[in-house]
């Protein structure tokens, strides 16, 4: 042939790659349906398989397509290779569910996981290899000296995708897409920790065994944080269902999420693993305790914010215990050699919170000024054609992002533009044009049979 | 411990009172290095690096260093895209740190074979 088949990183060509990445969307739990919440069944995760087609998953994505489509369908995988080696059952019993259980944990689809999931953790973390390097002779000092540099950093201000939520007109939409996104491990938290409770590594083990019964709750289930997470999405008039939001996640919640069950699955990353959960750890107190404050300010007595407080107050223990008994008790016990990797933990967690919260900030910007962006959609000259669309009610609903900055015009009937699991519906008339910017989540459902299209824009800059 | 940021388009050598520290590109990767020979404290930033990339050899003496060896000493860094965060020694006396760009040679790959300079005196090795 003379020209060689393009191939993974790991070797397999990309056809074999792509044809079990169909094989696998092909399962009918990943089939979308026309509803925009997914309720009372934890194994239906749409993957929009008609649109999976389309993306090349051999090569890893560079760090500024964190928020691109093909790095949203790769982490919405990963997530259900991931969540399916551990034990989600319906709330309101197996009976209604029982072939989606047996689908959902069946050999052969576990099978074809398997033999993708190291092409798709490649391509959706392997850009860290490059954006992050820790070299040189690192000592205990050295690590203390950098992880509490970093942490006084993150503590000096509120996070800020709190600030970005105070700044919206209608804050109250920003901190339900917030506490959406901390829902999807909120409502199963703690269930990467689990991969690395077993073995036996010393005291080390004990002290993450700790933390882990502090979010079960030592046993009790209301005293579990999952179920005092529900409590406050309850109180926010939010679905409590596990991944009753699966289609308004954003990328960098469910990349965050896979990024800790990349490393529990591989012990090898194990030092990567607690570097990071030590930052995570340390950080969530504050956050917790800013959150609580404005939920606080914003709903008054509303809200539940037992959860909130809860993390304010036990992960100010558990960043002080991650910190000195794991992190540096490791590196005092193991030596040198693995300081490198706790601190490239630390760094990688850091960069994709970054990444996530400036593309939570950007996501929630355009769900506040849709009006806007449609005004200017309406001035924009349209450029390159991409795709035409007839919509009918009752086609099945789906959630992307654009590469790029885009712009959907409506030809004819009414469409509903959803950005959040919660915010209202945009609505959308014939002779409307709305400015999509690349990276935003949002799907479209037909108010009335409908057509629109989808085209390039320049620049969505000034949106 | 004394902290360096730099952005390595902008700088590449760390001076803390008299240690200077330079950085070192070597099989894709940086790192901070102290520009200082083992042997007789020779200024390694100039030094000729080997056409295969795996030592240099020191301006003053000749002394030869593998890259490696010096990676195993480098100072501690973190680098997050072309900014480099390092921890220096603290010096024996309160000193702030500047930052410069300089030419550094033994980033420098060389194309002419290294001089037999072991024949005529003995060179030290750090391998």
């Amino acid at each position: 042939m003379g020209v060689a088949a393009r191939r993974d990183l790991r070797g397999r060509p990309q056809e074999e790659l792509r044809d079990l990445v169909d094989e696998y969307c092909s399962s009918r739990l990943f089939q979308n349906t026309p509803d925009v919440h997914v309720l009372g069944n934890p194994y239906l995760r749409p993957l929009s398989p008609e649109t999976v087609g389309e993306l090349d998953f051999s090569q890893p994505i560079r760090e500024e397509a964190f928020s691109s489509y093909g790095s949203l369908v790769a982490n919405r995988m990963l997530l259900n290779f991931y969540e399916s080696e551990s034990i989600l059952l319906p709330r309101d019993g197996l009976p209604s569910a029982k072939d989606d259980f047996e689908a959902f944990y069946d050999d052969r689809l576990r099978d074809v996981a398997t033999a993708i999931r190291p092409s798709l953790e490649r391509y959706a973390f392997g850009f860290l290899d490059e954006a992050v390097d820790v070299a040189g002779a690192w000592t205990v000092e050295a690590l203390h000296a950098h992880f509490m540099r970093v942490v006084e950093e993150a503590d000096a201000t509120e996070a800020p995708g709190l600030q970005a939520i105070r700044r919206l007109e209608r804050p109250e939409d920003g901190v339900d897409t917030l506490l959406i996104q901390l829902a999807l491990d909120g409502l199963t938290e703690a269930s990467a920790m689990a991969r690395n409770l077993g073995g036996a590594y010393g005291p080390e083990q004990s002290e993450l065994f700790k933390f882990f019964i502090d979010e079960f709750g030592a046993g009790v289930y209301e005293a579990k944080h999952s179920t005092i997470f529900e409590k406050l999405i309850a109180s926010r008039g939010l679905k409590t269902d596990v991944h009753a939001y699966w289609h308004f996640y954003l990328t960098g919640s469910v990349a965050i999420i896979n990024y800790f069950n990349y490393l529990t699955d591989d012990h090898r990353k194990f030092f990567r693993y607690a570097g990071a959960l030590t930052f995570a750890e340390w950080t969530f107190a504050k956050f917790f305790t800013d959150l609580a404050k404005l939920l606080g300010e914003l709903f008054g007595s509303d809200v539940d914010t037992h959860y909130c407080d809860e993390h304010g107050h036990i992960d100010v223990h558990h960043g002080q215990m991650t910190f000195e008994n794991l992190l540096l008790g490791l590196a005092r016990k193991h030596g040198d050699e693995v300081i490198p990797e706790l601190v490239r933990g630390v760094e990688e967690i850091r960069l994709l919170a970054r990444l996530t919260d400036e593309e939570f900030i950007r996501q929630i910007g355009w769900a506040d000024g849709l009006d806007e962006h449609r005004d200017r959609g309406r001035r924009l000259e349209a450029g390159e054609e991409i795709e035409s669309v007839a919509l009918e009610p009752g086609h099945p609903f789906g959630t992307r992002t654009f590469d790029r900055p885009s712009l959907v015009s409506v030809g004819s009937g009414e469409l509903d533009l959803h950005t959040g699991g919660e915010n209202p519906p945009f609505r959308l008339a014939a002779g409307d044009a709305m400015l999509v910017p690349a990276g935003c989540l949002h799907g479209l459902r037909a108010r009335e049979p409908s057509t629109y299209s989808r085209s390039l824009v320049e620049s969505d800059a000034g949106a | 411990m004394k902290i360096a940021t730099l952005d390595v388009r902008d700088h590449n050598t760390v001076f803390v009172r008299d240690d200077r520290y330079f950085v070192l590109e070597h099989e894709g990767r940086l790192f901070l290095v102290q520009d200082k020979c083992p042997h007789r404290g020779g200024p390694l930033s100039l030094a000729r690096r080997s056409p295969d990339e795996t030592r240099l050899t020191c301006p003053w003496h000749g002394s030869r260093i593998a890259c490696a060896w010096l990676r195993r000493r480098s100072v501690p860094i973190v680098r997050r895209g072309t900014e480099i965060t390092a921890y220096l020694p603290e010096p024996a006396v309160a000193s702030s740190v500047f930052l410069a760009k300089r030419r550094i040679v033994a980033n420098e790959v060389s194309a002419a074979p290294e001089e037999s300079i072991e024949s005529e005196r003995r060179v030290a090795v750090y391998a």
